[in-house]
């Protein structure tokens, strides 16, 4: 036993290399951002005296913004589960004659680029009044949510035992009761999954963010961070301190729901 | 959607067979069906108003001269394929075509490989295997424009530090031009689209090989089917389903990318990065060509709809194996 | 009849939205107002000047001024959705070459209703605010763009400014040494990039008209020429004025084309040693023609006549003389009248080589009108095409031209 694990370890060193160099790019963003003294020349390999400078600009310039993403994003959350999860449960459980269009439908709704629709959608919302609009800008952020939440909702809720529902509404219970009291505990992991993913493509939008706010007002973070790199860059702390700040919510996620991160990824593929 | 109609009869055969062997509730039974589609109506709402509506915007406003003034006047006199003879007469047209072919075949191979040796490599059993593979899903997880804003300062010709070592390992002089130089910037991207894309394919093809069934090596090694011969013998085929959707899905997903090329380069120099979604951006969002800019949205979707259905095919196909 | 379910649709969570944000979008007053509202793209501190000359003149008036100050790259955006849901300011600021686009849309009304002839401006500021024969707009101040050069480097190397293309080149290449590049420019594919290499076009003959021509290729071909033999980096395809102002503060330039509005962040480096020249001709003789910039003032046609005729009175304030003078020190401009800007070159030896810049400077907008995007933008391309190596200048003209 002992000698097979140490035979293993070259694995495990390999394995560290290959990680090394996969996350090379994250530990530069944070080495920047650290180091606020360096101007447009060069960073060290390591922060031997390290700055907060470039936090404390980042959070200057961008804590607005950060704000607005938060928003953006939980609003996006809630709106797309109140669509998503009893469409999936309608899609997994009911017998209805229209409904493997409404799956194909879907599955097609997550294949159309995001610049078709804000296309279309920025003339409609010049329209509405829903440019620089964070309700805008949830409804629109939550068109990459909902297929992806549905499609692994019903996955789960395909699973539920019928037995258990039936015998909610053989007491009496109205769908809408059985929903509410059995299937939406059950589903609770998935729900989650659903939920976190949700956030997280609403927290990295940026085409949306882009097309449909003109500047000013309404600035979701990932759009000041394009605004710091499209003008020319005099400091890179900053700029990657906001980067740094703009993924605290995925590393946070990653160590508090690991389990539902993989299942994400899979349940979003094969659906 | 028209071709919706045509997959739906085999789709919706199973439903149908199913509600034949329900009990038969006569009364209530239009109130019930009523009271099940309250449960998908807000989300075929949602779909026909963000998905169903822009794509028949789009297509009526590629018929349009859709510009600065239609803004003020509120008129857009129909042109008919004006629109189009002009964006697919203009050269940067074949450019853009061009990039995206190999924006997207480029990174899809990348990804793919890399995906694939990486996942074979995780199915080894070693200590810390959980743990890096979970590590491994950062970069899949950050703000892609995050992303983008590293990537260019690593690359950055005088300062960045891609540069800077090769310059200390003496592999280059004056450093390579990643995001100046029209010959390489489009490899600079689909270098970092690649970087983007492994973390998915190795967490999709990694559970596509921990789905096949230990038994079929074991069976295997007592044929003599071990190293390269069990890989191709036993892995691939079994793995087929799976690559198959990672491959298609990877094609969609490269189509639309917008975010790393306009945080690296903005589809420069020269247009040499342009592809066509950022092409439609340009024309609709910065030159406020918004007719031209639809009508490359919409052959942007005619290409991506192909790959759907070869998606949708592809997975009922996996689903029935 | 789909179609009108879908709008009732929208219509519906357009209602919800509304109501979730306490429906924010200001509505327009009727009547007389005693308020007016202006729009400007300015970042403080300048802004800040603004605020002050926008209240001063509407006190002047008798009306107060509510004023916003949009970032400057989505400024036209915002006009385009403020002219569909009839939002426009009072009074609207705009670059100077994006007039003649708007006015041709109909959102701006003549400034001639409200009084405003621009008598004693220079020609090209008027040419820049003008649309089939009507003044739109009106630019109080005006700037354009000249040669900066770091006097330290230049005297060590025992160096004058270059008065030739020749010696432009010469130049350039003797003063590049390690990680300091002779000459930087901007040569990035957007408006930027087009207006930095106006000068070497126009002042050669070239036209944007028809930019397939020899002279306009000369132009091109220096910039490539320098691009080539390094003495200028690569990386002027990506960079923005900005970027070429970073390169000169860090010393990785000698010299350099930008605009006297880098005036206050050159000052935040007292140990650099600069100054301005024209941008040389081929031959030293040639007059020289710089691109026309500075922001206009305009009034839109908000349909509310008696707004709209105290924001004529308010933009004839703002660019009136005094005004003028204030608002050309702030920025490093030059005041747009040319006896005004005599007396200010006068004092102020920073601004006066652009005094004469700015006298026979040229409207980007004044020939093609509404065209000048279209035509800026194959410009740029040309420029690409020709500084990345991908084709000839001759040839990259060529085909930015055809499109």
């Amino acid at each position: 036993m002992k000698t097979s694990r140490i035979r293993q370890i070259p694995n495990t060193v390999l394995g560290i290399v290959f990680l090394a160099i996969m996350l090379f790019p994250v530990y530069w963003m944070i080495n920047t951002s650290l180091q606020s003294n360096g101007g447009a020349v060069n960073s060290t390999f390591f922060p031997y005296n390290p700055s907060f400078a470039g936090y404390a600009q980042a959070l200057h310039d961008q804590s607005g913004n950060l704000l607005t993403s938060l928003i953006v994003s939980l609003g996006s959350v809630v709106l797309s589960l109140i669509i998503a999860a009893p469409a999936a449960y309608a899609l997994a459980k009911f017998k209805l004659r229209w409904i493997s269009i409404v799956l194909i439908a879907l599955l097609i709704a997550q294949m159309i680029p995001g610049i078709v629709i804000a296309n279309a959608l920025y003339t409609a919302y010049n329209n509405l009044g829903l440019l620089n609009n964070i309700p805008g800008l949830i409804l629109a952020d939550a068109s990459t949510s909902i297929p992806f939440a549905i499609l692994i909702l019903r996955a789960f809720m395909g699973s539920i035992p019928p037995s258990l529902i039936e015998a909610a509404r053989v007491d009496g219970a109205s769908h809408f009761r059985a929903f509410v009291s059995i299937v939406i505990p059950i589903s609770r992991n998935s729900i989650i999954t659903a939920g976190l993913f949700g956030f997280l493509f609403t927290w990295s939008d940026f085409i949306f963010a882009l097309t449909l706010t003109t500047g000013g007002s309404v600035t979701p973070v990932t759009l000041g961070i394009y605004t710091y790199i499209s003008s020319s860059v005099q400091n890179w702390a900053p700029v990657m301190a906001t980067a740094v700040l703009s993924s605290i919510p995925a590393i946070v996620l990653l160590i508090v729901a690991q389990k539902y991160i993989a299942a994400g990824a899979l349940g979003g593929a094969v659906k | 959607m028209t071709s919706a109609t045509t997959v739906a009869p085999t789709a919706s055969s199973p439903a149908v067979t199913a509600r034949r062997g329900e009990s038969p509730r006569r009364r209530g039974r239009g109130g019930e069906r009523v009271v099940q589609w309250l449960f998908i109506a807000p989300a075929v709402v949602y779909i026909a108003l963000f998905f169903g509506y822009p794509i028949v915007q789009n297509t009526l406003m590629s018929f349009q001269d859709y510009t600065t003034k239609t803004f003020f006047t509120g008129e857009a006199p129909w042109v008919g394929f004006a629109n189009y003879a002009t964006v697919i007469g203009s050269s940067l047209f074949s450019t853009t075509l061009i990039n995206t072919g190999l924006f997207t075949v480029g990174s899809i191979i990348g990804q793919f490989v890399v995906g694939i040796a990486l996942a074979l490599f995780f199915r080894k059993k070693f200590p810390l295997n959980g743990v890096l593979r979970s590590l491994l899903l950062v970069p899949w997880l950050l703000p892609l424009i995050a992303s983008s804003a590293v990537w260019k300062w690593m690359l950055d010709q005088d300062s960045g530090v891609i540069n800077q070592s090769l310059q200390v390992l003496h592999l280059t002089a004056k450093g390579v031009p990643w995001l100046n130089d029209p010959n390489v910037a489009l490899i600079a991207v689909i270098m970092v689209n690649i970087w983007l894309g492994i973390p998915f394919n190795v967490t999709i093809l990694y559970s596509g090989l921990q789905d096949i069934p230990q038994e079929l090596y074991e069976a295997g090694s007592l044929d003599g089917a071990t190293g390269w011969k069990s890989f191709r013998y036993i892995t691939w085929p079994n793995l087929r389903p799976v690559v198959s959707v990672v491959l298609v899905l990877g094609v969609v997903y490269t189509l639309k990318v917008l975010d790393i090329i306009l945080g690296l380069t903005g589809g420069g120099p020269a247009n040499s990065t342009e592809t066509l979604a950022t092409n439609a951006y340009h024309l609709s969002f910065v030159d406020f060509t918004f007719g031209a800019g639809a009508a490359v949205s919409n052959i942007l979707i005619i290409i991506s709809l192909l790959f759907s259905f070869i998606y949708l095919r592809v997975n009922r196909r996996a689903v029935d194996e | 009849m789909r179609k009108s379910t879908i709008a009732v649709a929208i219509a519906a969570s357009v209602a919800l939205a509304a109501a979730m944000t306490g429906c924010s979008s200001g509505s327009s007053s009727s009547g007389a107002a005693k308020a007016l509202t202006v729009e400007d793209y300015y970042s403080q501190p300048n802004a800040g000047t603004f605020d002050k000359i926008y209240q001063a003149c509407g006190k002047s008036i008798g009306v107060t001024v509510k004023s916003t100050h949009v970032p400057g790259a989505g400024l036209i955006a915002k006009v385009l959705q403020q002219s569909s849901s009839k939002t426009l300011p009072d009074v609207l600021m705009l670059d100077n070459p994006d007039v003649q686009q708007i006015a041709s849309s109909g959102a701006l009304s003549p400034l001639s209703n409200y009084g405003i002839t621009g008598k004693g401006f220079a020609p090209g500021v008027l040419s820049a605010g003008t649309y089939k024969g009507d003044l739109y707009g009106l630019a109080p101040a005006v700037n354009s763009i000249a040669l900066f050069y770091n006097t330290d480097i230049l005297k060590a190397a025992g160096i004058t400014p270059p008065k030739t293309w020749a010696e432009l080149k010469t130049d350039a290449s003797a003063l590049t040494k390690g990680k300091q590049y002779g000459f930087a420019f901007s040569g990035i594919n957007t408006y930027e990039g087009t207006w930095q290499f106006l000068p070497f076009m126009w002042t050669n003959g070239g036209d944007e008209k028809n930019i397939d021509t020899p002279q306009t290729a000369e132009a091109l071909q220096l910039l490539t020429s320098m691009v080539q033999d390094g003495s200028t980096s690569k990386s002027v395809v990506n960079w923005a004025q900005s970027d070429v102002l970073n390169q000169f503060t860090a010393g990785k330039a000698a010299m350099m084309i930008n605009g006297p509005w880098q005036f206050p962040v050159l000052a935040k480096f007292p140990n650099l040693h600069w100054a301005t020249a024209p941008i040389p001709g081929k031959n030293a003789t040639d007059v020289p023609v710089a691109p026309l910039g500075g922001e206009t003032f305009n009034v839109p046609n908000t349909g509310n006549k008696a707004n709209m005729s105290l924001a004529g009175k308010l933009v004839a304030c703002i660019t009136n003389d005094k005004n003028m003078v204030t608002e050309a020190k702030i920025g490093g401009y030059v005041p747009s009248k040319i006896s005004i800007a005599a007396q200010v070159a006068a004092s102020d030896p920073q601004i006066a080589s652009f005094a004469t810049i700015v006298k026979t400077a040229r409207a980007r907008t004044g020939e093609l009108g509404a065209g000048w995007p279209a035509a800026a933008t194959k410009i740029y391309t040309a420029e690409q095409l020709a500084l990345t190596g991908k084709l000839s200048p001759a040839a990259a003209l060529k085909q930015a031209q055809n499109g």
